[in-house]
């Protein structure tokens, strides 16, 4: 198990918040939520994250895209690695990825729900590390 | 020949007559014998006669007034004139007043003969080229006919026609092209089509049309968008050859499918909101059972049994929605033939009152109910008041603060019964409420979060008073509650 690290989970769907939780904080995990983007960044800037799991879709739709266009656009926050999970993919047809979307949607990797346990945290571990050996 | 020939004899001379008659009798004809002029003319207008022997004096009638009495009649039949002056004159005179021939008397059977086969071919041929000229005139008609039916026929098309010929001029349209492409300057035809079309999309696909050279059928469909006015055409162009397969030009028929794309699209639009609606619970669940599963969050069996309960809570809410999506399609397909009978929907709404009690008095809801005794009935399903009202006052009760109250009045106006139900709940914003109708929209704040519900519940309402020719109506505002009035309409009871 690598260095205890702190997450932040921001997602509307108490569900999807709950268990994720779950699952991170069994695996040592220290884990911080918020239900909308406005919560979010209050949290990212009292509690520093290490890491930052997102819905795409909140409140409004583009809720997602904006809040993690806000954290890469600020310097002190940009470092911040993001996971964007989301329902979106499938239902509507969209399918994102990083060649293509990363460039205007400044998340550091995507999945799409529901997300298998260990594939989460085999994402989360890596994005961390990844940051870590970042300069 | 099928029938003899009719020949008429007209002479005062009973000889002559009775000669003729034995003449040509043995010969086939049928023949009529008359002994003045007056009696002749008679006889022709009584009996269609092939040919006429006269004499041209007789007493009365003349023959040569008489051969301008028959020729009113029949221009074509042949009058052979006999004459005991057979002199040049009288024959000039007669045939110049429209005899065929002439006869001098004395003359031979055989003469006679000789004389009536002549006439009679010529009789034939005459008609002959009536019947031809008949026929041209017949069909001359029938294209000037045919030329306006035609006119006729694409002017009372809903679908615009556009003919242009191979120079690309436009030879023929009708009034649906014209108001489709707002064509402009159609009162002089025959000038290139884009001096009407605007549209250069037209006019583009038109060339391709035209410069087809294959005698196969080419048929090109392509839909257009035109801008002013906003409309999206489906424009099927198909070249126009003649019997030898030259080309001659092309029509078009325009059809407006503007509101068949914009069903379409409102279809894919709510298949996509449907998908999505869906998913999410699903994915929950999914996502609840592969934790306790997967142990990935830890094996504590109580935990386990809590996260196996949320997942189940969400497939009641999919089962849920699910179930409205099937009420809406339902009503949508008109497959629920609405069960109209009379109806006290008080004495519904009291019923469900009842039922709904429990769910209230977790919150210490009170209920009051302001219904006048004998309301009018309404013609009205009891199934779909059922659901209407339970969604009403269910939401009343969702959307209620604790220790609130639930009102359900009862209005009578000259042509509506009114049923209001207002609560003291959470109330809406201004901004929402032009939404709350749409489906699965919902209301999206800290106090809504923890509210289960589809998104479709005033969708259906709203769907089943439209049914039932009535109106629903809201009157809402943040924190003081909100009103929901379903108006009914009922039939005076006539004395």
């Amino acid at each position: 198990m690598t260095v205890t690290a702190k997450i932040l989970l921001v997602d509307d769907d108490p569900d999807f918040l709950d268990m994720h939780k779950a699952i991170l904080a069994n695996h040592g995990y220290e884990v911080i939520t918020a239900t909308s983007g406005g919560e979010g960044m209050e949290r990212v800037r009292t509690d520093m994250p290490d890491a930052i799991i997102l819905d795409l879709m909140m409140e409004k739709h583009d809720a997602g895209f904006s809040f993690s266009r806000q954290i890469k656009m600020d310097p002190l926050f940009k470092r911040i690695p993001i996971l964007m999970v989301t329902s979106v993919a499938e239902a509507t047809g969209y399918r994102f990825s990083l060649q293509e979307d990363g460039y205007w949607m400044k998340t550091d990797d995507f999945l799409d729900k529901p997300v298998k346990p260990e594939v989460l945290l085999e994402r989360v571990e890596r994005m961390l590390k990844k940051s870590r050996e970042a300069p | 020949m099928t029938k003899p020939a009719e020949i008429l004899v007209v002479d005062d001379e009973m000889g002559i007559r009775e000669g003729c008659k034995r003449a040509l009798s043995r010969l086939g004809y049928a023949v009529d014998l008359a002994e003045d002029g007056a009696v002749g003319f008679r006889k022709v207008q009584e009996k269609q006669y092939d040919l006429i022997l006269m004499d041209l004096m007789m007493p009365g009638i003349g023959g040569l007034d008489l051969i301008k009495k028959v020729h009113d009649i029949d221009p074509e039949i042949i009058i052979v004139v006999i004459t005991g002056y057979a002199t040049i004159e009288t024959a000039v005179e007669a045939t110049k007043r429209g005899a065929y021939d002439y006869l001098p008397k004395p003359f031979a059977p055989e003469t006679l003969a000789v004389l009536v086969k002549r006439g009679l071919e010529k009789r034939e041929l005459r008609l002959e080229a009536q019947r031809l000229h008949h026929e041209r005139d017949q069909r001359l008609l029938e294209l000037a006919g045919e030329k306006s039916r035609l006119r006729t026929i694409i002017g009372c098309m809903a679908d615009g026609v556009l003919v242009t010929n191979l120079e690309r001029q436009l030879v023929l349209w009708n009034a649906a092209a014209v108001k489709m492409l707002r064509l402009s300057g159609t009162d002089e035809p025959g000038r290139p089509l884009s001096h009407y079309v605007k549209a250069p999309s037209i006019n583009e696909a038109l060339q391709n049309v035209l410069s087809s050279k294959d005698a196969g059928l080419a048929m090109i469909s392509q839909e257009i968008r035109l801008e002013d006015p906003e409309l999206v055409l489906m424009a099927q162009m198909a070249p126009v050859r003649d019997e030898a397969g030259t080309l001659l030009g092309a029509v078009t028929v325009l059809r407006d499918i503007t509101k068949l794309k914009e069903i379409e699209k409102i279809k894919s639009q709510f298949v996509s909101m449907v998908a999505h609606e869906l998913r999410s619970p699903l994915a929950a669940i999914e996502g609840w059972l592969d934790v306790v599963l997967s142990g990935a969050a830890g094996d504590d069996e109580r935990k386990k049994e809590a996260w196996l309960e949320r997942a189940k809570e969400r497939a009641h809410s999919l089962l849920a929605l699910v179930n409205d999506l099937l009420e809406i399609s339902k009503i949508e397909a008109g497959k629920v033939a609405l069960k109209m009978e009379s109806v006290q929907v008080a004495d519904i709404i009291r019923k469900l009152v009842d039922f709904l009690k429990p769910e209230a008095d977790r919150k210490a809801l009170s209920f009051t109910i302001q219904m006048p005794e004998a309301l009018p009935t309404v013609q009205a399903d009891v199934q779909d008041m059922e659901k209407l009202f339970t969604n009403l006052i269910s939401n009343a009760i969702k959307y209620n603060v604790d220790k609130g109250s639930v009102t359900i009045e009862a209005t009578v106006d000259a042509q509506y019964v009114g049923f209001h139900v207002r609560d003291t709940g959470i109330g809406m914003a201004p901004e929402h409420l032009p939404r709350i109708f749409d489906d699965f929209f919902r209301i999206e704040d800290k106090r809504t979060s923890k509210i289960s519900g589809t998104g479709l519940g005033l969708t259906i309402a709203k769907k089943i008073v439209d049914s039932h020719f009535g109106h629903l109506e809201v009157k809402s505002r943040p924190d003081q509650g909100s009103t929901f009035s379903v108006y009914l309409p009922y039939q005076k009871r006539t004395k």
